[in-house]
């Protein structure tokens, strides 16, 4: 939880709302620097130079073996695999991963509750989205970002090649930001309008009154292959609270009059705990890629991170 | 357990009340909480919904923290009260410590061995001693002894506070009235446990103060019947006799010399026929059992006028008288040094009284302006005054240019006092110029005239009034005289009359004073008689504040009554002591009445009671109407007979010292109740900050 008022009897201070607006000095320079140095760690990773390097799911015409199938009528014979029918007796069709230009659609959560923190959440949500927009487009993959709160908030329509960046930059600065969190509703909207399925990376804090199973798997269910990123502020998960207090829920407005002891501040630091693990096992249980970051990591680290893992790279 | 606290306990319980209903309002007002923005409310609700389940323990708690709360007022409370535990110890006892501060213990002989070390210095070493001897339930009073009984303390046991209270006591400049503090004494005594009174002094008491007390004759008063007064009721007895049955009066004595040459009497008054010259009376006594010598210096300011050696047999008395001596400055200061020699009769451990003033009314040249046709009676009658320089002009002078003529042209400053012979101007002049009139007549009169008498005679004279000393008018003859109608109001006072007629009138205004005679000097035959020129020179030394029968030189340890000369609507006076200490001092009757406590040099001030008073702390920037002094002195054979009385024997029954105070077991609670007080504050500010008890 952000203490908008650290210190006792101090006002609260700007609204993150305010401190997230301004986003003139989020990608300068150094910030270029940093994504061209996690573009040439990736390629060293994960040695390809293919057009599309990026392989889909998609089961197609490709030559890397994927899987085998039991053979259906109509299917072409030359995919039969002779060697099992000859041991197993049973006619298994060859599946190979089809190679594409993979489309990767980067779903940035703008809620207001992303704006709290300091920096704001959503600062370093830009961030890591830019970082992974230009790994993308570097890897000639298609890439569009698509801002959100509880509707698409706007959209950078997919696009291909490194100097794209910029639009992505501008993008970024520029979008609205501000609503509640719906991720379900958002994710209607998305599938709806994007027939064209690929990588559905999902960065959020996932705070959402509705429930955040819904939204993934909507993107699930609709064949996307949602990544999930989940980003919070330390200071929510161990907030600095003390004595007679009002808590005023920045999306929805909600009064709530609490006295904070000791007790119960390790009651809420266990329940937000709880509330992370039951994302993350709701994501392991699905294969779906998850990963949890607070906003002290430096982005580029997370973005290693997320290379390592080869859930973004493969 | 008995409450010892000064707080009566209606007062505790409305206190109690007060602070509880407070307390408890404080809870039930609703706090107005901080406000803090969090991303997601829903969080916080589960939680607190988890807690929800614990409410009523909730509850519970905030009752806990109330009731701490409640606990802490009534435990201050009741440390207010003052709680003992066995306060009845039958061992216990009330004591009264009359310390005498009267003017012989400044007497240095309260140890040989320590220079200057005083016998009330010495005084309060042993009342000290006697505090910190009393045992857990002794309770004990302060009285300070000098020309008063004044308690310094009510019954504590407090021995710190008790200490610093005799600390701060200091000696007087006054005799000691015994009786009075023996009185107050048995009036806190009575009826109290055990009762005990210590005299700590020298002894120094005349012998019908130590005969003045009575042991038992009196019947016996009921607890917690006092009358009040302490003194005797006995029938057949004097009322000024202190029964001091059924309480144990013990003594402890201080001072250990008794040689002491002191001057006795000292006064100055001006000759009545030669008012620049005066003469001075001294009295020297020797109070000790040696031989003394003695030089003894009178002065004049800071100017020696006078040093003469004397001896001194043990116990005699010698007086000496300065004539004729010249005039000089007001103060006049006798002083008695030690004679040449070794001896112990040549050495004074006593300086009080080795000092003594007196004052000397101020004489100035008088300047008189006359307003007149020339009038030889007035001009002869004036030369009888010696200190006198008279100018005169005609009343058509007079009124063409007032404001010139009243300045002296040689000085160049106003005149002392204007006479208007046979006239009475419109334009008179201003304060402080002092104005006689002879016949005074119409709007413009001074004093309000009610028509003409015809050969009036004077039947009644004020013979207490200054102007009307050693006069004598009742054969003096007057063809006509104006009757005034002295306003009482202003100040006027009638000086005499005609059976009931004011003929000669007087006032004080403020900073001046005038004296009007109703009839004209052409039409009487007072100017041939002798009272004529006295009656101007009385007026003129009235007009200076010169009283030859005023007394200037007063013996402390009794109450001044200070003649304030004519000043009217004047309620109150400021005095200033020697040591520069004010005090205010009502005036009853033209008299400023104060008591006096110090030896020296005291101003008395008057202030114009129209002008306000200065806010406390604040400079007084006022100008004073009138200004005094007078002397004080010890003046007192007793107290410079200061040999110590090894042994004091009241009303027959010779004292004894005290033993030292049993130790008791009375214990005071009240320390244990603010320890407890201060454990629950300590366990609330932890439960508190902990959020246990919110």
């Amino acid at each position: 939880m952000a203490l908008l008022a650290k210190k006792k009897g101090q006002p609260p201070a700007t609204s993150g709302a305010a401190r997230a607006a301004d986003r003139s000095a989020l990608f300068d320079e150094r910030f270029l620097r940093t994504l061209e140095h996690l573009h040439m760690v990736s390629r060293k990773m994960f040695a390809g130079n293919l057009r599309a390097e990026r392989r889909t799911r998609k089961v197609g015409s490709g030559i890397e073996f994927a899987d085998h199938r039991t053979y259906a009528r109509g299917d072409d014979f030359r995919y039969i695999d002779w060697n099992l029918y000859g041991r197993l007796d049973r006619l298994l069709l060859r599946l190979f991963e089809e190679e594409e230009d993979l489309h990767i659609y980067i779903l940035l959560d703008c809620s207001d509750s992303m704006a709290i923190g300091n920096p704001p959440k959503m600062h370093y949500a830009m961030k890591v989205a830019a970082a992974l927009s230009y790994v993308g487009l570097a890897n000639l993959d298609r890439v569009a970002l698509l801002p959100f709160s509880d509707h698409v908030l706007g959209r950078l329509p997919p696009s291909r090649g490194k100097n794209r960046i910029f639009r992505v930059f501008d993008f970024l600065r520029t979008v609205d930001i501000g609503g509640t969190t719906g991720i379900a509703e958002a994710m209607k909207t998305f599938v709806s309008q994007h027939k064209r399925r690929g990588l559905a990376v999902l960065i959020s804090d996932f705070y959402d009154p509705a429930g955040f199973e819904e939204g993934i798997n909507t993107l699930r269910y609709n064949k996307f292959e949602p990544f999930v990123l989940q980003v919070y502020d330390l200071k929510e998960a161990s907030p600095n609270l003390h004595g007679d207090l009002s808590l005023v829920d920045c999306e929805t407005g909600e009064l709530r009059e609490v006295t904070v002891s000791k007790a119960l501040l390790e009651a809420y630091t266990r329940e937000h705990e709880r509330y992370c693990k039951q994302i993350e096992d709701f994501c392991t249980a699905r294969a779906v890629p998850f990963f949890r970051t607070h906003t002290t990591i430096p982005f580029d680290e997370l973005v290693l991170q997320i290379f390592r893992s080869g859930g973004f790279l493969r | 357990m008995t409450w010892l606290g000064p707080i009566p306990a209606s007062t505790v319980a409305l206190v109690a009340a007060i602070a509880a209903v407070l307390t408890v309002v404080a809870y039930i007002i609703k706090m107005r909480r901080r406000r803090f923005e969090v991303p997601f409310s829903s969080l916080w609700k589960r939680v607190l919904e988890q807690r929800d389940a614990n409410a009523l323990w909730k509850q519970l708690k905030r009752w806990l923290s109330l009731a701490f709360l409640l606990g802490i007022i009534g435990l201050v409370l009741v440390a207010a009260l003052g709680p003992t535990l066995g306060a009845r110890d039958p061992d216990a006892r009330s004591v009264v410590i009359l310390i005498d501060a009267s003017a012989s213990m400044k007497a240095q002989d309260g140890d040989p061995a320590r220079k200057a070390f005083t016998r009330m210095d010495r005084a309060k070493e042993r009342a000290k001693d006697l505090i910190d001897s009393m045992g857990g339930g002794d309770l004990a009073m302060v009285i300070r002894v000098d020309g008063q009984a004044t308690p310094l303390s009510r019954f504590e046991g407090d021995k710190p506070m008790l200490r610093k209270i005799v600390n701060g006591m200091q000696a007087s400049d006054t005799p000691a009235d015994l009786p009075r503090a023996l009185s107050a004494a048995a009036d806190a005594l009575r009826g109290r446990q055990r009762p005990l009174a210590v005299i700590i002094s020298d002894g120094a008491y005349s012998e019908p103060q130590l005969t003045q007390v009575a042991w038992g004759t009196a019947p016996e008063a009921e607890p917690g019947t006092s009358t009040g007064t302490g003194m005797g009721t006995g029938t057949g007895r004097d009322l000024a006799t202190v029964d001091m049955k059924g309480i144990d009066v013990k003594y402890m004595g201080v001072g250990s010399r008794s040689e002491n040459v002191g001057i006795v009497a000292f006064n100055v008054r001006r000759y009545i026929a030669n008012k620049a010259a005066y003469e001075v009376f001294i009295e020297v006594q020797n109070f000790g059992t040696e031989p003394a010598r003695r030089q003894l210096a009178l002065y004049n300011g800071e100017t020696a006028i006078e040093v003469k050696s004397i001896e001194l047999a043990p116990g005699q008395r010698t007086r000496e008288i300065y004539r004729q001596l010249p005039g000089g400055e007001s103060t006049l200061r006798a002083s008695l040094r030690p004679g040449e020699g070794a001896g112990a009769g040549n050495s004074d451990p006593f300086p009080l009284d080795d000092q003594a003033w007196a004052l000397l009314p101020a004489r100035k040249t008088h300047s008189v302006l006359m307003v007149t046709r020339e009038n030889l009676y007035l001009e002869g009658a004036l030369l009888v005054y010696e200190d006198l320089g008279y100018e005169w002009v005609t009343p058509e002078q007079y009124d063409a240019a007032p404001a010139e003529v009243i300045k002296n042209p040689v000085t160049g400053r106003l005149y002392d006092t204007v006479i208007f012979d046979d006239v009475t101007p419109a334009v008179v002049p201003p304060p402080p110029v002092n104005l006689i009139y002879f016949h005074p007549t119409g709007e413009h009169s001074p004093f309000v005239s009610r028509g003409e008498v015809p050969r009036p005679r004077i039947t009644e004279t004020d013979d207490d009034h200054p102007v009307m000393r050693w006069i004598q008018l009742s054969d003096v003859n007057f063809d006509k005289s104006e009757v005034f109608v002295p306003d009482r109001t202003k100040g006027d006072v009638a000086l005499a009359y005609y059976v009931r007629d004011p003929i000669i009138a007087a006032r004080r205004e403020h900073s001046r004073k005038i004296v009007a005679f109703g009839f004209s000097l052409a039409g009487t035959d007072l100017m041939l008689r002798v009272a004529f020129p006295l009656l101007l020179v009385n007026s003129l030394d009235w007009f200076a504040g010169d009283d030859a029968d005023l007394l200037t030189t007063y013996t402390t340890g009794r109450r001044f009554r200070i003649p304030l000369d004519g000043l009217v609507d004047v309620h109150e006076v400021t005095v200033i002591d020697p040591a520069g200490k004010k005090v205010k001092a009502p005036v009853a009757d033209g008299k400023a009445t104060f008591y006096g406590t110090r030896v020296g040099v005291h101003q008395i001030i008057a202030y114009d009671p129209e002008e306000p008073a200065p806010v406390a702390g604040s400079p007084d920037r006022r100008e004073p109407i009138a200004a005094f002094e007078l002397a004080a002195n010890l003046g007192s054979t007793t107290e410079s007979r200061i040999a110590p009385a090894e042994e004091l024997t009241l009303g027959g029954k010779t004292l004894e010292e005290p033993d030292a105070f049993a130790v008791s077991a009375r214990r005071e609670l009240w320390i244990y109740v603010v320890l407890a007080v201060l454990l629950l504050l300590a366990v609330e500010w932890i439960t508190y900050h902990r959020r246990i008890t919110v």
